[in-house]
């Protein structure tokens, strides 16, 4: 079995701090499949995400389409999409939104070589998809907390990732924009077997076609399964203080 | 008015277009990249250099930029390594040379000795070589290319250099590379406009060009020619009114920069007003 993302006893440590943020955690993803990453506030959600995008220096085994991080993370963070969490520019931020979209493509193309025509088709591909095309010659900074959030997403798009690492990418966006991503996820998946990541608190932004979902507590992964089995787990419990037992 | 022979006038003209040209350039760079303390730390090693140069009777504009030059090799790597931003090395690094600066002229022993040191605060465009204009002119084409060359990526590190190294660019080697070139620059235009001045000169030009655009393209191309206007504007003034030339230079990119901020696209409302709902 090829493993999208394979983590073998990995503990994540902040500089300064003695506790890890993220501990001993085991967790294999196949490819193509939909991770949905769940846990209260502070959990180590964002901590996992991004040890697994080797942005922050781990203790453990972290294997990403079956490299090291370790000692691949710039390379293989050109096939990784990510779109952080909040991620808001100021106002004032000279760039418009087609130009942040690009960057995406910036490092998979790699140095000395300007975008061309067929990364500018993806570029607006995604755009269009995203319906944020007509925002394109738009600063980013005059965008919408929800418009800047698809510009993020579309930048994380526009680079063709194997793997999307996505964390709380709902949170500004409506219900239709949710919708419309989810529906970008899907066929992603089932057209190019992207294996993708969401890291969610809101338990109403659990995408559709979600079939797995793991629960992060105290930095440990304390459930890991189908929906509804986590939703009934006495870990989910623990983590809410309540049972779910409608999947919305 | 002041007569000045016609290759004078001719050399402080290119020398000063040139250095214009190119603090203007860095300083998109060094604005956006908050990296402001920085250019003010080079401009003060430059004079501790040129200081410890006139102590050991060596060349002080030679031993000006080399101390500029070195610490801009040192910044990058030391703040790497101590883990906290360059431009919080370049606030301590800033009064440490201004210290060691002193220390070495006291140490000098007659105050007019280190006149040379001195007059490397202020600048004189009037004493620019035909050396100074090369070498002006050879760090314009070699900033300009690496602008060019690898523009898509310093643009992705000047929006957010996280998510550039998210993206697989390493923001950080780009980083110390811009670090490196406004070392060089704030050494090479030292001796023009001088080390208190050449910070307005990086800052004000930059500045102005952020408030005219939203486009990084235009700015990198605004900031310059508003670098060149602010020179020959403060040279002409300089000129006029006998004033120094410096300080002319930075009175007018100043007033530029302060009518970019009353005539600015960006703090209208309608086209380019606030944030959409």
């Amino acid at each position: 079995m090829e493993f999208a993302v394979r983590l073998e006893g990995v503990s994540t440590t902040y500089e300064g701090e003695t506790r890890p943020a993220i501990m001993d955690i085991n967790l294999s993803v196949e490819r193509g499949e939909l991770l949905t990453i769940i846990g209260p506030n502070g959990a180590g959600k964002t901590t996992l995400l991004e040890t697994i995008n080797g942005l922050l220096p781990s203790e453990g085994v972290v294997e990403v389409l079956g490299l090291s991080v370790r000692e691949h993370g710039r390379s293989l963070r050109r096939r990784i999409g990510y779109v952080p969490q909040d991620f808001m520019v100021e106002p004032g931020t000279p760039f418009l939104a087609k130009d942040v979209v690009a960057m995406g493509r910036v490092g998979k193309v790699g140095p000395l070589r300007p975008l061309r025509e067929e990364d500018w088709e993806v570029i607006w591909a995604v755009m269009e998809a995203l319906g944020i095309a007509e925002l394109a010659n738009r600063p980013v900074g005059k965008l919408s907390g929800g418009q800047q959030q698809k510009v993020m997403i579309a930048r994380a798009l526009a680079k063709e990732p194997e793997l999307l690492l996505l964390d709380e990418p709902f949170s500004s966006l409506d219900a239709k924009a949710r919708a419309t991503v989810c529906e970008l996820l899907e066929e992603l998946r089932g057209e190019r077997g992207v294996t993708v990541l969401v890291v969610t608190h809101d338990l109403s932004a659990i995408p559709d076609g979600c079939e797995r979902l793991i629960l992060i507590n105290g930095g440990r992964i304390t459930a890991d399964g189908r929906p509804e089995e986590v939703f009934a787990s006495d870990a989910f419990l623990k983590a809410y203080g309540r049972v779910r037992t409608v999947i919305t | 008015m002041i007569a000045l022979p016609s290759a004078l006038l001719l050399r402080a003209i290119i020398g000063g277009v040139l250095a214009g040209a190119l603090c203007s350039l860095v300083g998109v760079f060094a604005v956006r990249l908050r990296m402001s303390s920085i250019g003010f730390c080079m401009s003060h090693s430059a004079f501790a250099g040129a200081a410890l140069g006139t102590l050991l009777a060596l060349d002080p504009l030679l031993m000006a930029m080399s101390a500029a030059l070195a610490t801009a090799a040192l910044l990058g790597p030391v703040s790497d390594k101590a883990r906290l931003p360059a431009n919080v090395i370049a606030g301590i690094m800033f009064p440490m040379t201004m210290a060691l600066a002193f220390v070495f002229l006291m140490l000098l022993p007659g105050p007019v000795v280190g006149l040379a040191a001195l007059s490397l605060l202020w600048g004189s465009v009037l004493t620019v070589s035909p050396t100074d204009v090369i070498l002006l002119a050879v760090l314009m084409a070699l900033a300009t290319s690496f602008t060019v060359l690898f523009w898509k990526e310093l643009n992705a590190v000047l929006f957010h250099p996280r998510m550039a190294e998210a993206d697989g660019i390493n923001s950080r080697a780009y980083m110390n590379a811009i670090i490196f070139m406004l070392g060089a620059v704030v050494a090479l235009s030292l001796k023009l406009v001088g080390g208190l001045l050449v910070y307005a000169l990086v800052m004000n030009s930059a500045s102005t060009a952020l408030q005219l655009s939203y486009d990084m393209r235009k700015v990198f191309l605004i900031s310059p020619l508003v670098g060149v206007m602010a020179f020959l504007g403060g040279f002409g003034l300089s000129m006029w009114l006998d004033l120094p030339v410096g300080s002319s230079i930075v009175l007018v990119s100043s007033l530029i920069f302060a009518s970019s901020v009353a005539l600015s696209p960006k703090r209208k409302r309608g086209e380019g007003g606030g944030r959409e709902r």
